[in-house]
């Protein structure tokens, strides 16, 4: 039964590691407008015009 | 049977024929704009639009001349300082679009802006309809991007937002952040407790049971010193502020609960609470954020109260040359020139040419205002048909449109009574609690000292007014999220308390009770020899020309007119052209020599009167049904009228209301309403103009029509975004099932804390009937409110 003693802190650190990415997403604004970010999943090249605004994006 | 535009789902007119290709197949559409829009996406492969949108897209109108030059002032760098930020190398703009509907039109903007060279990020929200990109200016200009958006459908001007809703958005972060952490936070927790009521039961080692309570009290400290933190601050400001209210019985609950279950972790005596402080502090952080979610849609929808004024101005310099400047920089005497469809920038005096202006937007009435030389104009309203000049007499916060938002804030200040008396009552219930609990501590401490600490939290906790505190924001935030779903925006809490108090309603005229559009009422014929169709055809025919309001009832008609020839407009009087080389005339009666009638038109052959056409605004086809059903649960209707015609009347004896008056200034509709509060009486006011804010603070409860000005709507209490009067028979239903379910959850919880105190207080109640009585009375109150959800 002593595992419990390793167990639970390392349970707690995945807590308090679902609690920072949770602050993240809050911080990136992804909870501001919950009707878009359901929808996205449907258009098809979505992943493609991503990528591509993200080469721009180093390129500038 | 008609059919229905491709892209914007409006019916195709009879005769225009024009298609688009989609998957193969042909696709009707309505009108040139639509064509060239629906083409444009097609062919850059964004077809999935068509396929995903939940809502339609709006009427496309396509880019005049003007309005393009006027995009190009947009990259003027002066002009640009208020609304553009620099990040680095990129710059940053906010621009709020028209027509965005669904998530499909976010999509498309995304994917049409980022396939522009330059354009390095786009985010759309598709609440408040603004859109932040960040791009590359050296690559592309700011005109160029709202030029693309335009080319797929959309109106786009640059956003300032305001401070206080950037504070908005942060409170809004914050509340989020907290309610994560609580939640996770409450899981875990609660899954320690379980462990620890087994171990109750079947007994626990000791050194288990130790272990996990130091693991709740690491993991409950977090949502008592983060996530509760509000209510501790909100219960200080109260004290500071010599009030007592709810947010200090439950802060000295949970922090009180929270240092005596610390105090037993340490010391290993007593009982400990974690779970029941984070589900508490969980549950009513949730209420709360739930409620301010619902207040901050609200305000979102009506803040583009920017988007009223021009950003730019075409300033006339000394030596005669025009200069386009930001409308921010013009100065008292200054001389700008205003171009017809041209939203006037400043208040001023117009000093040449002659026009009319549309000033439905500060007075509510539909038909536009004559002006001449010394007359008055507006910031915010519209020039209609003249090129004119004006000198500039205010400017910025002097603005008879920043006055009007002015008085809001002001109204704002000052709320109804029914608030300050729940808080007083609040306060009462407060005060009694505290007093009980320090006569337990005193008592306590009298009899049995080592118990008096432990005995006054039991009472704390048992009677802490959780549920007390639920019974009303759960069930006012149920009822809101209906009325929300159902097209009724509720902006004020107070509004579901006053609507079942309500004794007289007062309704608006034009755009509450009519529709606020012209229509045709009657013809009278004056030379026989002409058919009614004829005239009709003739009439319509002349119209089209015509940009009045009055012309939008002719056009309406579904007769085939006539050809013309040289047509021409005369300004201020009406259409003239020729028929069959025949002069032909539409306009204001008294056009041609002496002919004069209360019509709204007359049609002239050869400058003699054929016949005259009697105008009317549409009822609303649910008024009636509406004014019956208030008069049939003991309300007076009235109708205040800014119209002075023999219409208010008519529409009065029309609907069977109890009174009416015509020719109300703004300021004669706030006289009438506050005599009425004088009287005991508690108003509703319905309306939709600008002319109706300064009545909607009078009023007890105030309704806005989402077809309204945006003053008005941020004013109301209530905006009714479907425009259908029906929804004041949802909101009063609403209302009154609101109140009962407040009145079963205030009754259930207050016999739930007044069974309990005195057991509490004597020390009946083991630790754990506490907590499971405060979770129970608390479910049980959710419960009864989740019921509102159901309507």
């Amino acid at each position: 039964m002593s595992i419990i003693y390793i167990l639970i802190p390392i349970a707690i650190l995945f807590v308090i590691i679902a609690i920072g990415v949770f602050f993240w997403a809050v911080k990136s604004e992804q909870f501001s407008d919950l009707n878009k970010q359901g929808h996205s999943i449907l258009f098809e090249d979505d992943k493609e015009q991503h990528n591509k605004s993200n080469d721009r994006d180093k390129s500038i | 049977m008609t059919t229905s535009c491709f892209h914007c789902l409006e019916p195709v007119p009879p005769g225009f024929s024009a298609h688009v290709k989609f998957e193969g197949q042909p696709q009707p559409v309505c009108c040139t704009g639509c064509q060239a829009v629906a083409e444009t996406i097609l062919a850059q492969g964004m077809s999935d639009y068509y396929k995903f949108r939940t809502d339609s897209a709006g009427k496309v109108e396509e880019l005049v001349p003007e309005q393009l030059k006027e995009l190009l002032s947009y990259d003027n760098a002066e002009i640009q300082q208020d609304f553009v930020s620099q990040q680095g190398e990129l710059q940053e703009v906010l621009l709020s679009v028209e027509g965005i509907s669904c998530a499909a039109c976010a999509w498309l903007i995304e994917k049409q802006l980022l396939g522009l060279k330059g354009v390095a990020r786009v985010d759309v929200n598709t609440s408040t309809h603004r859109a932040m990109i960040l791009w590359h200016p050296q690559q592309y200009k700011l005109s160029e991007i709202i030029k693309s958006l335009h080319q797929i459908g959309y109106k786009a001007y640059p956003f300032q937002a305001d401070d206080e809703a950037a504070q908005k958005q942060t409170v809004a972060k914050a509340y989020l952040r907290r309610l994560g952490v609580a939640g996770l936070m409450t899981m875990q927790v609660m899954m320690f407790a379980f462990a620890m009521y087994f171990g109750m039961f079947s007994g626990m080692e000791d050194n288990f049971e130790q272990y996990f309570r130091w693991i709740s009290l690491f993991l409950a400290s977090p949502v008592i010193l983060y996530s509760a933190m509000p209510f501790l601050t909100n219960a200080i400001k109260g004290l500071k502020a010599k009030q007592l209210n709810m947010d200090l019985p439950v802060s000295l609950a949970i922090f009180g609960a929270y240092a005596a279950s610390c105090y037993a972790t340490v010391m290993s005596v007593g009982e400990v609470y974690f779970e029941s402080i984070c589900m508490f502090t969980f549950l009513l952080l949730l209420g709360k954020y739930l409620e301010f979610r619902a207040r901050l849609k609200a305000s979102e929808f009506t803040a583009n109260l920017q988007k009223l004024l021009p950003l730019t101005a075409r300033k006339l310099l000394p030596n005669g040359e025009q200069k386009i400047v930001a409308a921010k920089s013009l100065q008292l005497s200054d001389q700008i020139m205003i171009k017809p469809g041209e939203t006037i920038p400043a208040d001023g005096v117009l000093i040449s040419g002659s026009t009319t202006v549309d000033e439905s937007m500060m007075t509510g009435e539909h038909l536009p205002v004559k002006k001449y030389q010394t007359h008055q104009v507006y910031a915010g309203t519209i020039n209609h048909d003249g090129v004119i000049t004006i000198e500039i007499n205010k400017v910025g916060q002097n603005t008879l449109l920043n006055q009007i938002i002015k008085l809001q804030h002001n109204a704002l200040t000052k709320r109804p009574k029914i608030v300050e008396v729940t808080d007083k009552v609040a306060q009462w219930f407060v005060a009694c609690l505290l007093i009980f609990a320090s006569i337990t501590a005193v008592a306590w401490y009298q009899i049995d000292p080592p118990h008096a600490f432990w005995v006054t939290i039991s009472v704390l906790v048992a009677t802490c007014p959780c549920a007390l505190s639920l019974a009303i924001p759960t069930a006012l935030t149920c009822a809101v999220a209906t009325l929300t779903r159902k097209g009724i925006l509720i902006k004020e809490s107070h509004v579901l308390e006053t609507v079942p108090k309500l004794t007289r309603m007062a309704f608006d005229k034009t755009g509450t009770l009519t529709e606020g559009r012209f229509s045709i009422e009657s013809i009278s014929i004056l030379d026989k020899s002409w058919q009614e169709s004829d005239v009709m055809a003739l009439a319509v025919a002349l119209e089209r020309y015509s940009e009045h309001p009055i012309a939008k009832a002719f056009t309406e008609q579904l007769v085939s007119p006539r050809q013309l020839s040289d047509v021409e407009v005369v300004t201020g009087s009406g259409v003239k052209a020729l028929f069959n080389q025949q002069p032909v005339a539409i306009g204001k009666s008294a056009w041609f020599g002496n002919h004069s009638s209360f019509a709204q038109a007359t049609l002239f052959v050869d400058g003699q009167p054929v016949a005259d056409f009697y105008l009317a605004d549409k009822v609303r086809h649910s008024a009636p049904e509406i004014i019956h059903y208030a008069q049939g649960q003991g309300l007076s209707c009235h109708l205040l009228s800014g119209d002075s015609s023999n219409a208010v009347k008519d529409l009065a004896l029309e609907l069977g209301l109890d009174t009416y008056k015509n020719a109300c200034s703004p300021q004669d509709k706030q006289r009438q309403v506050e005599s009425w509060s004088a009287q005991q009486h508690i108003v509703g006011m319905v309306g939709d103009g600008v002319n109706d804010s300064p009545v909607f603070n009078s009023a007890h409860l105030s309704i806005a029509m989402e077809t309204g000005a945006d003053i008005s709507k941020n004013t109301a209490d209530v905006v009714l975004l479907n425009s259908d009067l029906k929804s004041l028979q949802t909101l009063h239903q609403v209302a009154k099932k609101t109140k009962t379910v407040i009145k079963q959850n205030l009754t259930l919880s207050l016999c739930y804390n007044g069974s309990i105190l005195p057991l509490a207080a004597m020390g009946l109640v083991p630790p754990w009937v506490a907590v499971i009585g405060m979770s129970a009375s608390s479910i049980l109150v959710i419960t009864n409110s989740l019921r509102l959800l159901k309507l």
